[in-house]
């Protein structure tokens, strides 16, 4: 029989300084006291967000919240919540902030319960395609808040202080984008939606559209009232058929019940949404590219200022946000600025969604408030490496990031610490790699990505990254030369410093960041011809040791003829003739194929 | 006049009467994930699965779609919920997992604790 109570106790670093700890080994005793260990399920949650009131525990089911309770208390409270089923009023907070729900079906599962759901509160929780389950959880209630009590600039004022920060990488103050685009006097402004989600394993954006479309269109109409919009668009790429399907349906649903349109329930305010399509160009996701695509144009970037606020799509003063950054506007509207910016770390307030992939035993979404560190995404969430193996790097920010070493394993998520460590937030891409993956090809593997994407306005980007590429392949294919290693930096730090749009700008990252937390790895390449994690084909040399029993299976199988031996006797490989195909690897029952 | 909010409590009401009028208030409520990774996964199939089951007499169930809770390589997610119970999310579910979802849980209240997501 599975538990029947389950105990999720907040162990935030304020939890934590409130004795959390202690209350675990506290409650324990107690349980075991009464036999009922084993019965009752506790877990240890990342930071709750109700830090004033520590110690914080929740037991399920039915979501009673106790916190501000002393050591002493916690017999009273097992004895009467757990045993009589009577719980003790005097300690129940009642907050009931919009990311409880999901804590309510998911909080006992270790991956979600040490999660912090804001943006994706609803995913998983509710039928995105029934508008009905979206407003009975609160939805569209901020925009009626927003419409109610509050004026535009008070908005502007909410979102400011709240601290949010752009989502899709940048990390640009929310607040200030759109007071600024408020400022501009036009009767024609645009707010965008920018779901045009293109880095390799990423899909963040993807789920919270697909989880909970209705979100995104409440946190537009929000802005459109905000700034004096009445017109909205958003840009999804055309790879997406189920969550272009959603957001359409979002649209006409909330068209149906008063939420878009003429007089929004009741006042006199209008907004209207449209969906454009992007056909999967990665520059597109760059916001000018974006607005230009929707024109009609080839999507290529074009010199900032003028800034989007100014002249944006169709030269009017247009306001575009992130996927995510759209899906929190509710939240920060209806439990306030106060409550969101007392979550994260100093300069970056509220929480960050990781699409958490690769080596990692529990791969998904994780949403954790910023100051998580990596170390805590990957052990504590992601379960850590499968089969034993070592870590080697994350790889955060997806092709504009970089990759980081064991040792930076307990920054400190926020936009300013990876920076720091020569990465980036970027839109949330989180990749694990373990000693089975070469670095070098890994660069190799972004740099690919960015060069083929690199729209080829600018020389730097369409120049710079192909060279880079050619040198990286080279030195993958053992012809790499002394001078390579530099010349890549120095490439590289070109490109940064003189690409026109952020795609250049951050193109050269992965294989800078990778040279600069694993040149050893480099220089083995290129002097020794040598790939320590077996990857870089060219550069393995396979041979067959003594345990070859000479069944002549390798012979068979290798395309070349580079197999000799008579049968029943060790077999040797012609390294001259071998092409390294490791066909014979495959194909040996014995073990006996060593690659090196 | 009634303001923007008074509008949305009222439209709130509205929305839950219509919620229960589909029969949330079922002994079992059954969600199945269905957004792209789910349905990759496989969850079209599951879903099918219980919708025959419906068709066919089981009573006492709400049924819904849900989108990616992220629990990405335990897809397809079915999450079986039961007032004053824990929810409890069964993982990797197949076709033949959800048969015996349903003629095991919703039909006997046998937890099958093997599947389940810890």
């Amino acid at each position: 029989m599975p538990v029947r109570f389950n105990i999720t106790l907040c162990d935030g670093p304020s939890c934590i300084h409130k004795r959390s700890k202690e209350v675990v080994s506290t409650i324990e005793g107690e349980l075991e006291k009464h036999g009922l260990t084993g019965k009752v399920g506790i877990n240890l949650s990342g930071c709750l967000g109700m830090c004033s009131k520590g110690p914080v525990m929740i037991i399920n089911p039915g979501y009673t919240i106790y916190g501000a309770f002393a050591e002493e208390d916690i017999p009273e409270i097992i004895q009467q919540h757990i045993m009589k089923k009577k719980p003790v009023t005097r300690f129940i907070i009642d907050e009931d902030h919009l990311y409880n729900r999901f804590f309510r079906v998911f909080g006992d599962v270790n991956f979600f319960g040490k999660q912090m759901r804001i943006a994706l509160r609803n995913c998983g929780i509710i039928d995105p395609e029934n508008i009905d389950d979206y407003i009975s959880l609160r939805g569209y209630e901020a925009l009626a808040k927003a419409l109610t009590d509050m004026s535009p600039g008070k908005v502007i004022a909410e979102i400011k202080k709240s601290g949010l920060r752009g989502r899709g990488g940048a990390g640009f103050p929310t607040g200030i984008k759109w007071e600024l685009t408020a400022k501009e006097e036009n009767d024609e402004k645009y707010v965008i939606c920018n779901a045009d989600e293109g880095d390799p394993g990423a899909f963040m954006d993807r789920s919270a559209i697909e989880g909970d479309p209705h979100t995104i269109v409440e946190g537009m109409l929000i802005a459109g009232f905000a700034i004096g919009a009445k017109k909205g668009i958003v840009y999804i790429r055309a790879e997406y058929p189920l969550a272009v399907k959603r957001i359409k349906k979002a649209i006409a649903d909330a068209g149906r019940e008063g939420f878009l349109g003429d007089n929004i329930l009741g006042s006199n305010f209008n907004f209207d949404i449209e969906v454009r399509l992007g056909a999967g160009a990665f520059v597109c996701g760059e916001e000018t590219a974006l607005m230009l695509s929707i024109e009609g144009h080839r999507g290529m970037p074009r010199p900032r200022p003028p800034f989007p606020s100014v002249s944006g799509l169709f030269g009017k003063p247009t306001l575009i946000n992130n996927v995510e950054t759209w899906a929190n506007i509710p939240v920060i509207i209806l439990d306030g600025a106060d409550w969101f910016s007392s979550l994260g770390t100093e300069k970056s307030k509220g929480t960050k969604v990781f699409a958490l992939a690769g080596k990692v035993k529990n791969t998904g979404l994780v949403e954790v408030p910023m100051g998580t560190t990596l170390r805590q995404i990957i052990y504590n969430i992601g379960g850590g490496i499968p089969g034993d193996k070592k870590f080697k790097a994350v790889q955060t920010g997806g092709p504009s990031g970089g990759c980081l070493s064991e040792e930076y394993l307990d920054t400190k998520i926020d936009y300013e610490s990876l920076a720091k460590a020569g990465s980036i937030m970027g839109s949330g891409g989180m990749i694990i790699i373990d000693e089975d993956s070469c670095m070098v090809n890994i660069a190799k593997f972004f740099l690919e990505f960015t060069q083929n994407e690199s729209c080829g306005k600018c020389t730097p980007c369409r120049e710079g990254t192909k060279r880079m590429l050619e040198i990286l392949t080279r030195i993958t294919e053992g012809k790499g030369a002394e001078g390579d290693i530099d010349k890549l930096q120095r490439l590289g730090n070109m490109i940064k410093k003189a690409s026109l749009c952020g795609l250049g700008q951050s193109a050269p990252n992965p294989v800078l960041s990778t040279i600069k937390n694993f040149r050893a790895e480099y220089e083995e390449h290129v002097f020794n011809k040598r790939c320590r994690a077996g990857v870089c084909q060219h550069l393995l040399v396979y041979e067959i040791t003594d345990k070859c029993v000479g069944c002549s299976v390798c012979k068979k199988a290798c395309s070349v003829g580079a197999i000799s031996g008579a049968p029943k006797a060790r077999h040797v490989i012609d390294i001259n003739k071998c092409i390294k195909c490791g066909a014979c690897f495959k194909v040996c029952k014995f073990n006996a194929i060593r690659k090196s | 006049m009634s303001t923007p909010l008074e509008i949305i409590r009222k439209k709130r009401a509205e929305a839950i009467n219509r919620i229960i009028s589909k029969g949330y208030l079922s002994s079992k409520r059954v969600y199945v994930g269905m957004a792209t990774c789910e349905i990759a996964a496989g969850s079209k199939d599951v879903m099918e699965v219980f919708q025959e089951a419906i068709r066919s007499g089981l009573s006492d169930v709400y049924l819904s779609q849900k989108g990616c809770a992220g629990r990405c390589n335990l897809e397809p997610t079915v999450e079986v919920v039961e007032e004053g119970k824990i929810p409890l999310k069964y993982g990797l579910v197949t076709k033949e997992k959800a048969k015996e979802i349903i003629e095991r849980h919703l039909k006997k209240g046998e937890v099958i604790k093997e599947w389940l997501i810890k």
